[in-house]
């Protein structure tokens, strides 16, 4: 048999010890034999050599139970030794160890699920392959300056035609579709129509049934649809006969080929958001891309002066970005020069992940900053707990030291205390951030995180939580150790606490620095939650030019196949008006609808625009931008309150027979006829010119924070919309409407989907999502935050009571007055604050600049907040300077001279 | 057995060491090596042996391996690993130092006139 070595005996002691104890047993047993065997050669009886053997021996029990004790690992015993001795001192201050890993809990809870956050969104790369090279090519308009607009038809085969830096482009259109499903009501779905390369160039294989073919992506080809995992999954059980199954979208019967995987949908919400001109996609139905089509580019149908469709692009392999820009300025010139629909049409290139995460990064990147200084406040807080502990252990530790435990051994200790916290802590804390994160991503809005779904605690996020904790852990150890050492045994030993051990002073110091750091920090996250809270309340302020209060909307489209649109006869389409008619006299029934309006977008949809040209001033209209089209029925002012600021609003007489009229809002009014007068004016849209009857207020339908736009509203019988957005003004709660709004619909026509049921209210609430989620994290983390520093400040000036407590027995004694005591203590704690806010105004104003980007329409210097928070953390410090003031005037001088 | 003294536990890692040193040998070999290398002086409590054993096995100074006896007995036999001669050597001198202070300090006589 081989030596056994050495590392191999401490596996076994490690895992084998049944073994290890049959072989001692062994051992022993064969030694007593032995002896037994000589004594009987000596010539005792076998039963008396036994007994002798035995006595000689030694308790056979007794001695296994020694040997056995020699089987460990030191290290490992010490360190549960180690272990309980933190558990027990931790358990004999349940005050201290309850605020400390209170603390730290939170900090690493905070910390654990901003990462999650932040691990999902910013760090986790798209699905697609190479999903560098990808790249929006958004057409620009340098008239109205805006830089995201969709392209046209023409444009983009013209730009696959023409680019080389340009591997392949595609294009993709948001719509929406209504399923009828065979039981049930009519759902509304969000679709993506996408020419033919566009999955081969995003890299993604379709999970069942075929992909796209040139064949499907040819106007006037047969119906075929792609399902999105998640609809197959929910919707169809997932099964593989999908495939070759017929499903109706808008009444028209489509060939299922396929089913597209989740992963595909990629931020297309967000990337149709940042256009310039939304549409409203998914809206109403679900946030996924349930329904896949093929675009079917036609520039018949499409021609240039429209722009339905947006372009993504994956740039050639050695080409960037820059390059693609130059070539696609080049051709878009070219295209300006051959075609006069495309004057001032310019073209930008931006990659897919800019597009997606620009306007995440700033929210993103203040969530980091803000969760790194509660953990920071955290950390100083138990910094300092742990301090002042350890001044007052430190007899204990000069004790221990003169009984002969080495300094290692005394660090070691602490080590392992600082340990235990910071585990309790981080066990605490990851729990918290588990249960948390569910809630805290409810209130993230959809924009704010591309791929919300895929959030969770995951082991990169637990990973770096763990190091947080382990440096927080030996840190901790390290600070009471360095302490103890500095005090030295005997100078604990022989003073007692009040003789200012050689330990106290510096100790004192250090931990008022600490506290200063702990309110700079405060003072600099209540300063950004201030100017946070400021910003969103200016955005809920602004006066949107509707009311959103006792308005209820619902949305339809109306199908081409049961509402036909023939542009020969247009306005003239009857199935259509005649559905205008009837849903409008039905919900003006309604019980408790007071009025009721029709409108081809809803005050909050950006809608469509498209160009004009005033009488008269024909010449103007190359360089005039595009103007916002809303389509309205008589009595749409009236229903969502937008004040007529002259002129006439529409009425029933206004019909396709009648004069085409059309209103103008105060912006375009602004715009376009600065110095006269608009009213009785004629304004071409769509080839027919219609006079200004009216002039109406603004109405923000690009939300509070944006601009106001040049509108020009339509009346629908003379200009009629299919994609209807109905408008109830009632003077009761407006959900309680809901079911009877559909109920009415669908009496007017059962199989339609109506969607996007909500008041204006809430509809706006969810534009507002994004101030309002930050402003609440962020105060909460703020008064977390104030709170810790507060707390710490309390600490220390008590800490600081109890230490000079004999000092003050000496002065009271010597004829001091009580309110020369608490004097002193307040002045200590009024130093701390000043210096602390100082410090803290000082850091927030210069890290608020990079704030700018979130802030509406308030200065990162904004005097107001600084003031009030100033205000307000030297009002809360100074009351928390006061508890340990006052309680220095129960010091009774006689019984503490006598404590001597 | 008359003239043998019980040694302290301490000294014992040292001694099996020795021993060792001479050769691999079992527990109760080891406490006849002892024995007899002692001049008969030294009888060791047997049972004592063991501890010290498995104590000097776990700290690497000695090996062991299973094999037979001369009377085909099953015994678990040791050996000095070159960690534990080196400290042996260590221990050894420590002692001898020990011995030789201990050896002046009974040999001090009373002087006249001193304290």
């Amino acid at each position: 048999m081989s030596r056994r070595p050495w590392l191999s005996l401490k596996l076994r002691t490690l895992f084998d010890r049944r073994r290890l104890g049959r072989e001692l047993a062994d051992e022993l047993a064969a030694h007593v034999e032995m002896e037994t065997e000589a004594g009987v050669a000596r010539g005792l009886s076998p039963r008396e050599a036994r007994r002798r053997a035995l006595a000689s021996f030694g308790g056979v029990e007794r001695i296994r139970e020694e040997t056995r004790d020699q089987w460990s690992f030191r290290w490992l015993d010490d360190l549960v030794l180690d272990l309980r001795h933190a558990a027990r001192s931790f358990a004999h201050s349940p005050l201290f160890t309850l605020v400390a890993v209170a603390t730290l809990a939170l900090g690493i809870g905070a910390a654990t699920s901003i990462f999650s956050v932040l691990d999902a969104v910013l760090w986790t790369p798209p699905p697609f392959s190479e999903p560098e090279r990808l790249a929006m090519v958004w057409e620009t308009d340098r008239a109205t300056g805006t830089v995201r607009e969709p392209a046209s038809v023409p444009d983009f085969l013209d730009l696959e035609a023409r680019s080389r830096r340009f591997d392949e482009l595609a294009a993709f259109q948001g719509r929406q579709v209504t399923l009828t499903a065979p039981e049930g009501q009519p759902r509304r779905l969000a679709a993506l129509a996408v020419t033919q390369d566009f999955l081969g160039m995003a890299g993604v294989a379709p999970r069942l049934g075929r992909g796209f073919e040139p064949a499907d992506d040819r106007p006037g080809a047969a119906p075929v649809a792609w399902l999105g995992e998640h609809l197959w999954r929910t919707g169809y059980g997932g099964e593989a006969g999908i495939v070759g199954r017929r499903v109706e979208f808008d009444g028209v019967p489509h060939t299922v080929a396929g089913v597209i995987p989740a992963e595909a949908d990629f931020g297309f919400r967000q990337i149709l958001g940042r256009a310039a001109y939304q549409r409203s996609f998914g809206e109403g139905g679900s946030e996924r891309v349930a329904v896949w089509l093929p675009l079917a580019p036609d520039p018949e149908a499409s021609p240039r002066q429209t722009h339905p469709i947006f372009v993504l692009g994956r740039l050639a392999p050695g080409a960037n970005a820059r390059q693609a820009q130059e070539e696609v300025d080049s051709i878009m010139a070219e295209l300006e020069r051959e075609y006069p629909e495309n004057l001032h049409r310019g073209a930008f290139v931006e990659p897919l992940a800019d597009v997606v995460l620009e306007p995440v990064r700033p929210a993103l990147w203040l969530l980091l900053g803000v969760v790194a200084l509660v953990l920071l406040i955290a950390w100083v807080n138990v910094a300092s707990l742990l301090l002042a502990r350890s001044a007052a252990r430190s007899q204990e530790v000069a004790v221990r030291t003169a009984l002969g435990a080495g300094t290692r051994r005394l660090a070691r200790q602490f080590l392992v205390e600082g340990l235990l916290l910071a585990s309790l802590a981080g066990v605490l804390g990851i729990g918290v951030a588990a249960l948390a994160l569910p809630p805290l991503l409810t209130l993230v809005p959809q924009e704010l995180a591309p791929r919300l779904g895929e959030v969770g605690l995951d082991g990169g996020v637990l990973l770096a939580s763990l190091a947080v904790v382990a440096s927080v852990g030996l840190a901790f150890g390290a600070v009471p150790w360095l302490e103890a050492r500095r005090g030295g045994p005997f100078g604990a030993l022989s003073g007692g606490s009040a003789r200012g051990a050689t330990a106290g002073p510096a100790a004192a110091r250090l931990r008022g620095a600490l506290v200063v750091a702990e309110l700079a920090l405060a003072v600099t996250l209540v300063v950004g939650a201030g100017l946070l809270v400021r910003s969103f309340l200016h955005v809920t302020a602004v006066d949107l030019g509707f009311d959103t209060a006792q308005v209820l909307k619902a949305e339809v489209q109306l199908p081409a196949s049961r509402y036909p649109r023939d542009f020969a006869t247009w306005p003239d389409w009857p199935e259509i008006q005649g559905f205008h008619e009837a849903v409008l006299t039905r919900v003006r029934a309604l019980p408790g609808v007071e009025r009721a309006a029709l409108a081809g977008a809803h005050p909050l949809a950006a809608g469509f625009t498209n160009s004009f040209v005033i009488e008269g001033r024909e010449g103007e209209a190359a360089g005039q931008p595009e103007i916002a089209i809303r389509q309205v029925s008589p009595g749409y002012f009236r229903t969502v309150g937008v004040a007529v600021a002259a002129g006439r609003p529409f009425t029933e007489a206004d019909t396709k027979d009648s004069v085409p009229v059309a209103a103008i809002n105060l912006a375009a009014a602004r715009r376009f006829f600065p110095e006269d007068e608009p009213l009785g004016q004629r304004i071409g849209i769509w080839g027919v010119f219609r006079e200004i009857v009216a002039v109406v207020g603004d109405e923000r339908f690009h939300g509070p924070e944006a601009e106001t736009a040049p509108a020009v509203y339509l009346p629908q019988r003379q200009a009629p919309a299919w994609n209807l957005s109905l408008l109830a003004r009632t003077d009761e709660d407006p959900a309680q409407l809901a079911a009877s709004v559909r109920a009415a619909v669908h009496e007017v026509d059962p199989a339609l989907a109506v969607f996007g049921l909500e008041t204006l209210d809430s509809a706006f609430a969810r534009t507002v999502a994004k101030p309002r989620l930050l402003a609440t994290l962020v105060g909460l983390f703020a008064a977390v935050a104030l709170l810790l520093a507060l707390v710490g400040i309390h600490g220390v000036l008590a800490y600081t009571v109890a230490q000079r407590r004999r000092e003050m027995g000496i002065r009271m004694a010597l004829g001091a007055a009580r309110g020369d005591v608490v004097g002193l203590v307040f002045r200590d704690g009024l130093r701390f604050t000043l210096l602390g806010l100082a410090l803290g105004l000082l850091c927030a104003l210069a890290l608020s600049r990079s704030v700018d980007s979130l802030l509406f329409e308030v200065r990162p210097t904004d005097p107001t907040t600084l003031a009030v928070v100033a205000g307000s953390v030297l009002t809360t410090a100074l009351l928390a300077s006061l508890l340990p003031a006052l309680q220095a005037t129960r010091v009774d001088p006689a019984r503490t001279l006598q404590g001597e | 057995m008359a003239g043998t003294r019980d040694i302290l536990q301490g000294t014992l890692d040292l001694l099996i060491l020795k021993a060792l040193s001479l050769g691999p040998m079992y527990g109760w070999g080891i406490a006849q090596r002892l024995h007899r290398l002692s001049g008969e002086e030294l009888t060791v409590n047997q049972g004592s042996l063991y501890p010290s054993l498995h104590r000097l096995e776990q700290r690497g100074w000695i090996e062991a391996e299973w094999g037979t006896s001369e009377s085909q007995r099953r015994v678990k036999v040791y050996a000095l690993t070159g960690r534990g001669a080196k400290a042996l050597e260590t221990e050894e001198g420590g002692w001898r130092q020990f011995i030789r202070a201990v050896e002046r300090l009974l040999s001090a006589e009373p002087v006249e006139g001193a304290s």
